[in-house]
């Protein structure tokens, strides 16, 4: 299978967007990371959950787990509140990460782009044609591809197929 | 020759670890090894001399108390301490300061005061965070509160641990003696809060109300380890002030309660060796090694003799310099190396008396070394820890932002330091 088949739609952001938008973004389109757009609308860099996370939990809070615990749900919400008024821009590690994007040509194959996740630990890459970026490439969707059909005696059990191609809750 | 390289090379290790051109580790390293080269240092001297060797008894008491702390941390009791006092403070900024100081400080005379601050300065950032005050001066306040703190028994701050290896004091004797002035000191510290950090203390009762909120028991995950680790704590305190009747080394009363506290928490290794510096303990190795070469030359004892005539009858003078002295380096150079290479040469100075007046050259050393660390942001480990622990949540704390506060705070707290020992050793002895 090649990265044009396994493109999906993607939501994208902009550097200069508001950081509590982007988070919204990722929340209502079950994505794990977005793509993130320059000043000039190309795709720059994908912006992974997880670092949304690393803007939101303070750092006392990240290095001492026992304070996690203290919080109210009146708190916590308060803490993601602080996201507002934050950039795209501030969300992102390291400026100098700009430059590197988790792309893939159309014609790549799914080992191509398993080693792209792999090697730049990205939630997702991007599928580009040139400028023109065709889609995104999550980790799940790329496992789905990738992954055997499970045997139907085993339905049920963990890792076992999806009805509806989404991991089940559990 | 010999001699002469030997001191070469001591001195050429000591600027290293002072400028900190390479990594302190390293330079204590170094510096052994030139001994080992220059044929001053065998295995017998480095690892069975009680004169010139490591001094086990210093690596093991502070092996002993960093995995108890590595147990003691995973209970959440100090998050628990520190939430709890912010909320009996009732939001009050002064009033959560003082409370937080006075928990560091109580800590510190305990443990380690890297471990106290690394414990306190998170927690104390979520309640300035809720209070949308400044940590900075909080921070601050708790770094200083830990090198006062740690002054007041032997195993507060690693100098009073080398102190009375060298010396034979005992764990009641550092009590007796430096514990009083220390509480002086706390008291008068955070006075010296209220009027340095006196534009912190904004009240917002709404704000304060958020600190009112947060739930302190949540911070408790296991109750049971928390109870298992208190009353070993309990118990090796006991054994610390009982150690002279036992016959048991402070050493050896941390070793045994590591033991109980791995015994009965049933953690993973990485668990509680997680709290142990290697890297400090290695350091001491060396530093050891370093200052045994210079024994076993001569130097100490040539320098031990020229001060005792140079000295003679004037005591007072002596201890002054010695505080005063010490103070001002310590603010310069890492008081660990400073009291290790010092130690030797006061214990010559002090000989075999037991009066008084002698014995305060020991405290004076222990008090100079201990408080001089508040003098500047890189005189003290707590100190450096804390501004990194700042700088790391956005909260850059300058070396002169820091350090002008503790000028103040050393001047005072040596200024009474001195009156002190002149009062009861000289005075009223």
């Amino acid at each position: 299978m090649r990265a044009r088949d396994l493109a999906q739609e993607f939501p994208t952001v902009d550097l200069g967007d508001d950081a509590l938008v982007a988070a919204r973004t990722m929340a209502e389109s079950g994505r794990p990371g977005l793509v993130v757009l320059d000043e000039k609308g190309r795709a720059c860099t994908v912006l992974p959950g997880s670092q949304v996370l690393r803007l939101a939990v303070p750092v006392y809070v990240q290095s001492d787990p026992h304070l996690a615990r203290v919080y109210d749900e009146k708190a916590a919400d308060e803490l993601f509140g602080k996201l507002s008024g934050r950039t795209v821009r501030d969300l992102l590690p390291d400026p100098h990460d700009h430059a590197e994007l988790p792309v893939v040509d159309p014609d790549a194959t799914s080992i191509e782009v398993a080693a792209v996740l792999a090697r730049m630990r990205s939630p997702l890459a991007v599928v580009s044609d040139g400028d023109r970026v065709l889609g995104v490439i999550t980790v799940s969707r790329l496992l789905r591809a990738l992954l055997p059909a499970a045997d139907p005696a085993s339905e049920g059990e963990p890792g076992g197929p999806v009805s509806n191609g989404e991991p089940e809750l559990r | 020759m010999t001699t002469y390289l030997v001191v070469a090379a001591f001195a050429a290790a000591y600027i290293l670890i002072a400028t900190e051109r390479i990594h302190r580790v390293a330079a204590a390293l170094w510096g052994a090894a030139a001994m080992v080269l220059l044929g001053v240092v065998d295995a017998r001297t480095a690892f069975f001399s009680e004169e010139t060797g490591v001094d086990w008894n210093v690596v093991f008491l502070l092996l002993g108390m960093m995995v108890i702390v590595g147990v003691l941390r995973q209970t959440g009791v100090f998050e628990y301490l520190a939430i709890w006092a912010a909320k009996r403070a009732r939001g009050r900024p002064f009033a959560v300061m003082v409370m937080l100081v006075v928990i560091t400080a109580v800590a510190s005379a305990l443990l380690d005061n890297v471990t106290t601050v690394l414990l306190v300065a998170p927690v104390t950032l979520l309640v300035c965070d809720r209070l949308a005050l400044s940590p900075v001066p909080f921070l601050i306040a708790e770094a200083m509160a830990s090198n006062i703190g740690g002054t007041a028994t032997l195993v507060g701050d690693p100098p009073n641990i080398i102190i009375a290896s060298r010396s034979g004091l005992t764990f009641n004797d550092f009590v007796l003696n430096l514990t009083p002035i220390v509480v002086v000191l706390v008291l008068v510290f955070v006075g010296l809060c209220r009027v340095m950090f006196r534009r912190t203390f904004v009240y917002d009762a709404e704000k304060a109300q958020a600190v009112m909120e947060l739930d302190e028991r949540e911070a408790i995950e296991d109750r049971g380890l928390l109870v298992k680790a208190l009353v070993i704590l309990g118990l090796v305190l006991v054994g610390f002030v009982s150690h002279s009747a036992l016959h048991l080394e402070p050493s050896i009363v941390a070793l045994l309660g590591a033991g109980a506290a791995v015994a009965v928490s049933r953690l993973e290794p990485k668990d509680y060796l997680g709290e142990v510096e290697w890297s400090t303990l290695v350091f001491f190795g060396g530093l050891f090694v370093m200052v045994g070469a210079l024994v076993e030359v001569g130097v100490v004892d040539s320098v031990g003799h020229a001060l005792t005539e140079a000295v003679g009858d004037r005591l007072l003078l002596a201890t002054s310099v010695v505080l005063g002295g010490s103070a001002v380096l310590s603010g310069m150079v890492d008081n660990i190396p400073y009291v290790a290479t010092l130690a030797p040469i006061i214990q010559d100075l002090v000989g075999k008396s037991t009066d008084p007046q002698h014995q305060a050259l020991w405290w004076a050393l222990g008090l100079g070394a201990d408080l001089g660390g508040n003098s500047t942001a890189v005189g003290a480990s707590a100190n450096v820890v804390v501004l990194g622990i700042a700088a790391r949540n956005n909260h850059r704390i300058s070396f002169w932002q820091f350090t002008r506060y503790g000028l103040v705070v050393t001047a005072v707290t040596v200024a009474l330091s001195w009156v002190y020992v002149w009062l009861r050793y000289f005075v009223l002895a």
